[in-house]
């Protein structure tokens, strides 16, 4: 498989502190790609670095062989990525409709948009009975459902996703994984950050460790015991 | 007696439809966009300071001496927004205190207003200018009441700019981007929205409305003072205030209901006990009912 994603030796810091201190990486085209790590491992640093919300220090980006290092995040929305940020970050005063609506904003085919709009409440029906409702009313399952709905509005090639099940009841993880699974079958490639390991082992093709802003392991989910992964992602052992 | 309250309630309505329209532009300024900026009147008296220079020297047409003043009120307001609010936008929208960068915009603009206050008076030195009159007719006689043409002028002007505010925020595409972006910004920027650019536009309508009505007060009251600023500043925050922060028809209300009172306590207490009852009515708002009189909406 072709790489549609390629990270090489990035470094972002917050002031003086580096958070990602030379990290590559790569997802390949059709994949669902999984990073697993603790907390403050860098995980969402990377996502906003790659997504144009922060700017990288050295390093390069690459989405198709074309670089988008330090592009502005609605450029890079505009060359197909979409980020499903940590913590959902719906409109929370804005109906789901509207939501939908400015997931879609840089795309100018209205009838696609509306067609669209129907396609995301018909694959989320807890949308549907919400369209109408502000997003900040919506329980947390809903508003992950709203956020993932949104992201896919802009048509992306790659889906990035920041812990998708952080907070949320495990019926509602399982549904969660059961898109990603099924947005990766029709074609969209992913990206995921994840918590749950032995979830997201489930559905990742290839995974990479991350700790203290270096990637320490990349492999295929058979290529390594659960409980070793488990381990040396979340127990500080290399 | 009856007769002289209905005609200052008339009267009212007149320079409240002024008041309303400067509300509008506040609201959309600290209750839509929130932005404490304090340069917002000053860049007002800015728009209407090169309207009253453009008037010394040539005669122009009344509706040309309001595109200009509406012109100053977005270049001055563009140059506002530079300065003091783009820099700290990206403090909201990555990391940083939001709080210290809200804190700093707002002293920034507050340096600003003394700066537009000042070049206003080296432009134009005198204390005051005439400015050309909105009307210059007679009143229309209604029976025993007399109807200034200023008053159906302005309604009509502050009705179609809420109208068109309204729609602008909550139909068009471009007022979705504006709301995304108020709500979050980091959020608008993932759904492929230019924060940057959608922010200064939004900054530049607030600025055009600001133009219009202080277009209305300079050609209703027929002069302008470098004090504009501050006085477009009271009326604009207490209309505001009244309506409820952040709804559009409130700021339209609020006016009307400003310039009525203000109407009538002229009449009854003299001319000194106008901006007196202003200021009292701010101070008591503040004091009970911080969120205004009408609901948001």
């Amino acid at each position: 498989m072709a790489p549609l994603l390629e990270v090489r030796d990035l470094v972002t810091a917050y002031g003086t502190i580096e958070a990602l201190k030379g990290v590559s990486l790569t997802v390949d085209k059709g994949s669902i790609t999984c990073l697993l790590g603790p907390n403050g491992a860098g995980k969402t640093t990377l996502m906003f670095s790659i997504t144009g919300i922060l700017t990288p220090r050295r390093g390069s980006i690459r989405l198709a062989g074309a670089d988008i290092t330090g592009r502005s995040p609605s450029a890079v929305v505009g060359r197909g990525i979409a980020l499903v940020p940590e913590n959902r970050l719906v409109f929370p005063g804005m109906t789901v409709r509207d939501n939908l609506y400015a997931g879609a904003y840089q795309r100018r085919d209205r009838a696609g948009i509306e067609a669209d709009v129907d396609r995301m409440l018909a694959r989320f029906p807890v949308l549907q009975a919400r369209v109408g409702q502000e997003a900040g009313t919506l329980s947390g399952g809903e508003q992950q459902m709203l956020a993932v709905a949104r992201a896919l509005m802009s048509r992306p090639t790659l889906l990035l996703m920041d812990e998708p099940s952080l907070g949320l009841a495990p019926l509602v993880v399982a549904e969660i994984f059961r898109i990603i699974a099924e947005l990766n079958r029709e074609g969209v490639s992913i990206f995921l950050v994840e918590q749950n390991a032995h979830l997201a082992l489930q559905v990742a093709h290839h995974f990479y460790l991350m700790v203290q802003g270096l990637v320490t392991f990349s492999g295929d989910p058979g290529s390594l015991a659960e409980d070793e992964v488990i381990r040396r992602a979340y127990l500080g052992s290399a | 007696m009856l007769a002289d309250l209905a005609q200052n309630t008339l009267d009212g309505l007149g320079a409240g439809a002024s008041y309303a329209v400067l509300a509008l532009g506040f609201t959309l300024v600290f209750g839509v966009l929130r932005l404490a900026n304090l340069a917002y009147g000053p860049a007002i008296m800015l728009g209407a300071y090169a309207a009253t220079w453009v008037s010394l020297h040539a005669p122009v047409p009344l509706l040309a001496l309001a595109a200009i003043t509406v012109a100053g009120s977005v270049a001055a307001g563009a140059y506002v927004e530079r300065v003091c609010f783009a820099p700290h936008r990206r403090a909201r929208a990555g990391s940083g205190p939001a709080g210290a960068a809200a804190m700093a915009a707002m002293v920034a603009s507050f340096a600003v207003w003394m700066q537009l206050e000042e070049a206003a008076t080296l432009a134009l030195p005198r204390h005051l200018y005439a400015f050309p009159p909105l009307t210059t007719g007679p009143p229309l006689s209604l029976g025993p009441l007399a109807l200034r043409m200023e008053t159906p002028i302005g309604l009509g002007v502050a009705a179609a700019v809420c109208a068109a505010l309204w729609w602008m925020l909550y139909r068009a595409r471009f007022g979705l981007a504006v709301r995304a972006v108020i709500e979050r910004p980091a959020a608008a920027g993932l759904s492929g929205i230019d924060v940057s650019r959608v922010s200064a536009a939004a900054f530049a309508v607030a600025s055009s409305v600001g133009g219009v009505g202080g277009f209305l007060v300079a050609a209703t009251h027929g002069q302008v003072t470098p004090h504009l600023g501050m006085w477009t500043t009271l009326k604009g925050m207490l209309a505001m205030m009244i309506g409820g922060l952040g709804s559009l028809p409130g700021a339209v209300a609020g006016g009307m209901v400003l310039g009525v009172l203000e109407s009538h306590s002229q009449w009854y207490l003299g001319p000194q006990a106008r901006d007196l009852t202003a200021y009292l009515l701010l101070f008591a708002l503040l004091a009970w009912r911080s969120r205004g009189l009408a609901r948001r909406g």
